[in-house]
């Protein structure tokens, strides 16, 4: 029953909206929408689970006194505040939207342009031309590097042309065959799925 | 030859300290680069030219704060050119953020243009379920949409209803850092109902909406932080990207030279060999 | 310089994250923590405003539609390994999502993107000028190509092993489009950073 019972879901259901697709009768059409608007509903609890287990991972370290658990208190204070904020509030104006615009932005922005260090770093460490490929790709980038920003333009008119010849023909046509692969790969993990011949999704047990 | 070899082994902090001033100098003391206008920028603002007042443009912000400073400007730049057009602005988002962040830009502009909230445009928040969601959205949108981002009744507002299905959209930009985002729209929404989709992508996602510039699935593309200054250009209104574009050039140059050398350590080395 | 306390968190927080590139400090740790939560906070205030209530409860609650309950209830099942007795449960709302996502995917690979990008591929070679034959000849024998190197079931020797090693060319002149394309997402997110800084805080430009 602990694994029939899934099956015969994921079965039935994706099976359900093939076919409803290929019939247009109003019938088919409702009963598809009804599952898709279950399935936005279904999907907004795993953020909910996703939220509980940052809570749960986080008590867990202050428990135990982990390393760095004082981090943790902070981490669950601002989850709390920011929450207390919202829900108390409203998710417009406010103390919410303040701590929004304040914190979360400059927060998140500021992490990722991090990144902009370590690739020059990586640009001037590892970025060497080993073998013809790597060479090519080397020129490819460098092109594309100079040819995208407006001193390109102002070394040489033609650059930007040039470089969106390189994005509309080599580019397009690997990434394109690249796209035909993993669009293959993706539709038969699908039928493995909904044919319930792929199984690992469903996490481990025996049963 | 010790030259190459403690070049080698420089400390990464003084890499970073470069790039840091390559960045901050031009800031301060710009040089005033002309932006070139790339063909599927010009086609985006084409598209938006061609449009009829009162045309509803779906405005879907897919990002977050970590890509906040390369697509707000290009949102900013987008919504400019909207209002200037008086068409109608349906803004929502795939990701949690987006829609808070766009509407940083659309409280700040829609005002200068005397749009009011609700009548000429709108902000329905965010919408979880990602491409499953947008098959369901383009079929029926009154199902999906029951409250505006702040949670007041969508019905309160007379735009509010004006989106029944997707066959009411005369354009979507969908504004995208990933997953769920440009693709999604493509070929879970466009590919179903044919609406028209034009992008603004981060830089490292521009590349891969090439195959579909090229098969007509997508009608333009405003690549990172390049593409829009390219609009901030079009509709005249120099801002942040604009701004950016003679640091951008400039530690452009900058990585290049530590590339060549970096090649340049590497056939040294070679040669010792 | 800005008088605005905002923008001065905002500031203070941005050094306290770039005081990593010198090392790894509680100034840092501090910073990345209150993002974590302020994050996690904010999706869950978003979440249950702009869906959860209006879409789920609110209908249930105010207006009766019972109908809500069996998406309430199967996602609801999300937490049952908290109860190790049913935790089989979880595998309820799994395998409802992934029948029906994996459907979509199915139709919409097929419809939105395998047939027009096939179509997209076959370019004409004739009727147009020289330079657009080369770049049509180039996107197909790219395309090929392409596929060819990622074709296993044959060793790549003779004329499968030229078509493969072109294949190869073309996904490096890609890739390296795509570095391109990377270093200059990441230097205008820096950019972001540093006009906030000399723009909005110092007040400089």
């Amino acid at each position: 029953m602990k694994q029939t019972i899934p099956l015969i879901i994921v079965f039935t259901f994706g099976f359900f909206v093939i076919i409803a697709f290929f019939i247009p009768l109003r019938v088919f059409q409702d009963a598809s929408q009804t599952f898709e608007t279950w399935y936005t509903g279904v999907i907004a609890f795993f953020v909910f689970i996703g939220i509980f287990n940052i809570i749960k991972v986080n008590v867990n370290k202050i428990q135990r006194k982990l390393s760095d658990w004082q981090y943790s208190i902070i981490l669950l204070f601002f989850l709390a505040f920011m929450m207390g904020a919202g829900f108390i509030g409203g998710p417009e104006g406010g103390v919410f939207d303040y701590l929004f615009e304040h914190m979360q932005i400059p927060l998140g922005a500021t992490m990722f342009s991090l990144l902009a260090f370590f690739v020059a770093s990586a640009a001037f460490r590892a970025f060497r031309a080993r073998t013809p490929e790597a060479t090519l790709l080397l020129i490819a980038a460098v092109i594309v590097m100079i040819g995208r920003v407006p001193i390109g333009y102002y070394i040489w008119k033609g650059f930007p042309n040039l470089v969106e010849w390189i994005m509309s023909v080599p580019n397009t046509a690997a990434k394109r065959g690249i796209l035909f692969g993993a669009d293959l790969g993706l539709i038969s993990m699908a039928l493995r799925v909904l044919l319930g011949i792929e199984r690992s999704y469903m996490g481990g047990g025996r049963e | 030859m010790k030259f190459f070899d403690r070049l080698e082994k420089i400390d990464r902090r003084i890499i970073f300290f470069l790039v840091g001033l390559a960045v901050i100098i031009p800031l301060i003391i710009p040089l005033g680069l002309p932006v070139d206008i790339t063909g599927p920028v010009q086609d985006v603002f084409d598209r938006v030219e061609e449009l009829p007042e009162g045309s509803i443009v779906v405005v879907s912000c897919d990002y977050d704060p970590g890509s906040e400073a390369e697509l707000s400007p290009a949102t900013a730049a987008f919504l400019e050119h909207c209002f200037r057009k008086n068409l109608r602005v349906y803004m929502m988002g795939l990701w949690p953020a987006g829609p808070e962040l766009g509407n940083l830009a659309l409280e700040s502009i829609a005002p200068t243009y005397g749009k009011v909230y609700g009548v000429d445009y709108i902000n329905i928040g965010y919408r979880p379920g990602g491409p499953v969601m947008l098959v369901s959205l383009g079929r029926d949108f009154t199902d999906l949409v029951r409250a505006d981002y702040a949670g007041v009744p969508i019905d309160s507002f007379p735009l509010g209803r004006a989106v029944k299905s997707a066959r009411d959209i005369d354009l979507v930009m969908t504004l995208s850092a990933g997953d769920p985002g440009v693709l999604h729209w493509i070929i879970y929404f466009s590919a179903r109902y044919g609406t028209e989709i034009a992008t603004a992508t981060t830089a490292i996602m521009a590349p891969q909406q090439y195959p579909y510039l090229s098969s007509g699935q997508l009608i333009g593309l405003l690549g990172g932080l390049k593409g829009a200054a390219e609009y901030e250009t079009l509709v005249d209104k120099k801002a942040r990207a604009v701004a950016g574009m003679d640091s951008q050039s400039i530690v452009h140059l900058l990585l290049v030279v530590f590339i060549v050398i970096g090649n340049i350590i590497l056939l040294y080395q070679k040669r010792r060999k | 310089m800005s008088t605005e306390i905002g923008v001065w968190i905002a500031a203070l927080l941005t050094l306290a994250i770039y005081s990593f590139l010198y090392k790894d400090n509680p100034f840092y740790k501090v910073a990345e923590n209150i993002f974590v939560g302020v994050s996690a906070g904010y999706w869950a205030v978003i979440l249950w405003f702009n869906y959860a209530w209006p879409n789920l409860f609110e209908p249930l609650i105010m207006r009766g539609s019972v109908i809500y309950l069996i998406p309430i209830i199967v996602g609801l099942m999300m937490f049952a390994p908290l109860i190790p007795r049913v935790s089989w449960l979880i595998r309820i709302p799994l395998t409802f999502t992934m029948g029906v996502a994996m459907a979509l995917v199915i139709l919409q690979r097929i419809q939105g993107e395998i047939f027009p990008q096939l179509q997209a591929t076959f370019l004409p070679l004739s009727g147009v000028s020289p330079m657009q034959l080369i770049s049509n000849l180039l996107i197909i024998f790219g395309v090929l190509s392409t596929l060819v190197y990622f074709y296993f079931s044959k060793a790549h020797r003779g004329v499968l092993g030229v078509f493969a090693k072109l294949g190869i060319w073309f996904m490096m002149v890609a890739f390296g489009a795509s570095f391109g394309y990377t270093v200059m997402a990441r230097i205008s997110l820096l950019i972001g950073r540093v006009y906030f800084l000399l723009h909005n805080w110092l007040q400089l430009i």
